[in-house]
């Protein structure tokens, strides 16, 4: 019998170290997740608030994934998420609208561009620029819009400007739907 | 398919493994001083990359994303590579005894090789899908392969440079490194 | 107690992981463009470090001796993600800029390293001596590293991590004319290699003096 439990010892040692690591990480996990939201929904409404001064409360369009800004009873603009794919991983925007077809700003959430080159779309000089554009003039220069990209940052710009543009043309059709 | 080769052009040459994201560097400077031994290490290790970013995909496909539980992907995907690479080692040592005398001793470093854990973790986080992630194992793989491979043709020369004497060895590979890095990334503009 | 510091000091000096060792370079070269990512980085290295080292320690005389490094590896890789976790809820900024390479701490040859080497054959107290120096060792290396590569590459220093986690305002310092043209390649991959390879022939020079 103890040479039995000496074969069966060593799997089921690892199991158990294994079962405790499960349970310690499930447990961290719920916690941390709760925070993460917390702090993600706190940023947006931060953002929102230094985008549409005036803004008191705002309503979540679950379907179309739009939140309608509002100012006493009136509606003030829109707001969405749009996700562009960059030189390296995602770029998470904050798009805001004022009314269906002008933009009032953008904000970048997240990116994980090249420090110095890529990471220059968070900046005023870039994001300002499509303050008060309507939604077709969003797009470089020279190809029709009214933006001018990043230097050396092309890739970085262009997933930005075409992530605002397609997603706004996209969820006006939704706004203008449930109108 | 264009956009599958242009994901593996772009882990070969741009987003080098080894230059760029500076994964599998302890093969890169401990391996690289023989051109034979450090084009059976890429071998392997794309190999195993190949294996593991196919297995890691169906797993975080069909059990991770299903149960909720994407925060474990760090103990399971090194678990698996761990088995992958025990059972892969137990499979060459039975077929081919050539094989193994090859590849052996660098089956047991691959486990704890930054690559091969950073490609599935690269994969997950940019969610690719399964010909993607394959053509990124790939990609990254040989681009492995061919940096180590320049990399230790150099270094044969370096061994009988006249470099001063505080150089020798580690800091004058990591120079060339330097060099080598600044001619990669002339293939920035490529894509 | 002699013996405590004698472990610890080992770690900074004579057996330091980065310069001397070329251990964990992975992170010091990928994260090591700003002096954020480095304490971050440092922190979560330190972390892990110690509590995987204490435990194994603890547990040496009852890990069965063929599952000691998948016992090890699923210790290290509990720590890791403990500590992804926890990045990626209080300070999601340096979580996405240190991206891949915090996860990937788990294959650090440092920790796997000292787990093997020293923490599974040495009691509690010895192996928390051993953690810290080398943790400590990592961590001014990376720092070290840092520093060069951010005031070079982008003309100056700022940290904004204290900032985020307990509103104690930022640090910040600007070269003047020198940040508007700064060295971009110091923080780009290729910087990494050269400072790191200036710096170990610069410590190699250091020891060759020493001894003569």
């Amino acid at each position: 019998m103890p040479s039995l439990l000496r074969k069966i010892y060593p799997i089921l040692f690892v199991t158990l170290i294994v079962f405790i690591s499960v349970t310690l990480l499930i447990f961290t996990e719920s916690f941390t997740s709760a925070e993460l939201q917390a702090r993600l929904q706190q940023q947006v409404e931060e953002e929102l608030e230094s985008m549409f001064p005036e803004l008191d409360d705002s309503v979540d369009n679950e379907d179309s994934e739009v939140y309608t800004l509002l100012a006493g009873g009136e509606t003030i603009g829109y707001a969405f998420l749009a996700v562009g794919t960059g030189y390296s991983g995602d770029i998470a925007i904050l798009v805001g609208l004022e009314d269906s077809e002008t933009v009032k700003g953008i904000i970048i959430l997240s990116q994980q561009e090249t420090p110095g080159i890529g990471d220059r779309i968070t900046g005023d000089g870039f994001t300002g620029q499509f303050t008060g554009l309507n939604i077709d003039a969003v797009n470089f220069k020279q190809d029709g819009g009214q933006i001018d990209g990043l230097a050396m940052a092309t890739i970085s710009s262009e997933a930005v400007i075409d992530a605002v543009r397609d997603t706004a043309m996209e969820k006006v059709k939704l706004i203008e739907g449930v109108e | 398919m264009t956009e599958l080769i242009s994901l593996f052009v772009g882990m070969a040459l741009i987003n080098n493994f080894i230059l760029v994201k500076f994964l599998g560097l302890c093969p890169f400077f401990g391996v690289s001083k023989k051109l034979s031994s450090a084009v059976s290490m890429g071998a392997a290790v794309t190999f195993v990359m190949f294996i593991a970013s196919t297995a890691t995909w169906i797993i975080t496909r069909y059990i991770l994303i299903p149960f909720e539980v994407e925060f474990m992907d760090i103990v399971i995907y090194i678990l698996v590579i761990a088995s992958l690479v025990q059972i892969i080692e137990l499979f060459i040592i039975r077929t081919s005894f050539a094989l193994y005398n090859a590849f052996g001793i660098y089956l047991a470093l691959i486990t704890t090789n930054c690559a091969v854990l950073g490609i599935t973790l690269l994969n997950a986080r940019e969610s690719y899908s399964l010909p993607e992630s394959i053509a990124a194992a790939l990609g990254a793989g040989i681009g492995f392969t061919l940096v180590l491979a320049i990399m230790s043709g150099i270094r044969e020369r370096l061994e009988i440079a006249d470099s001063p004497k505080s150089m020798k060895g580690l800091p004058v590979a990591f120079i060339t490194a330097t060099l080598l890095g600044l001619a990669f990334s002339g293939f920035g503009g490529m894509i | 107690m002699a013996s405590f510091a004698k472990e610890f000091s080992k770690g900074i000096g004579v057996s330091n992981p980065i310069f001397i060792l070329a251990l964990g370079l992975c992170p010091a070269l990928a994260v090591s463009y700003s002096l954020d990512n480095a304490l971050g980085m440092s922190a979560a290295v330190i972390f892990v470090l110690l509590c995987s080292n204490v435990i194994i320690s603890a547990a040496r005389k009852i890990v069965p001796k063929i599952m000691r490094i998948p016992t090890f590896i699923v210790i290290i890789a509990t720590f890791v993600t403990l500590v992804t976790l926890v990045f990626q809820a209080y300070v999601p900024t340096l979580y996405q800029s240190l991206g891949i390479y915090l996860p990937l701490i788990v294959v650090n040859c440092i920790i796997l390293g000292r787990a093997e080497a020293f923490a599974s054959k040495n009691p509690v107290i010895g192996s928390i001596a051993d953690a810290l120096g080398i943790g400590v060792g990592f961590a001014l290396a990376l720092i070290l590293i840092s520093f060069l590569r951010e005031l070079l590459g982008t003309g100056g220093i700022s940290i904004s991590l204290f900032e985020q986690l307990f509103n104690a305002g930022s640090l910040s310092f600007t070269l003047p004319a020198f940040s508007e043209h700064p060295l971009t390649i110091f923080v780009l991959s290729p910087g990494a290699f050269l400072v790191i390879g200036l710096l170990m022939a610069l410590f190699k020079w250091i020891g060759r003096k020493k001894n003569d």
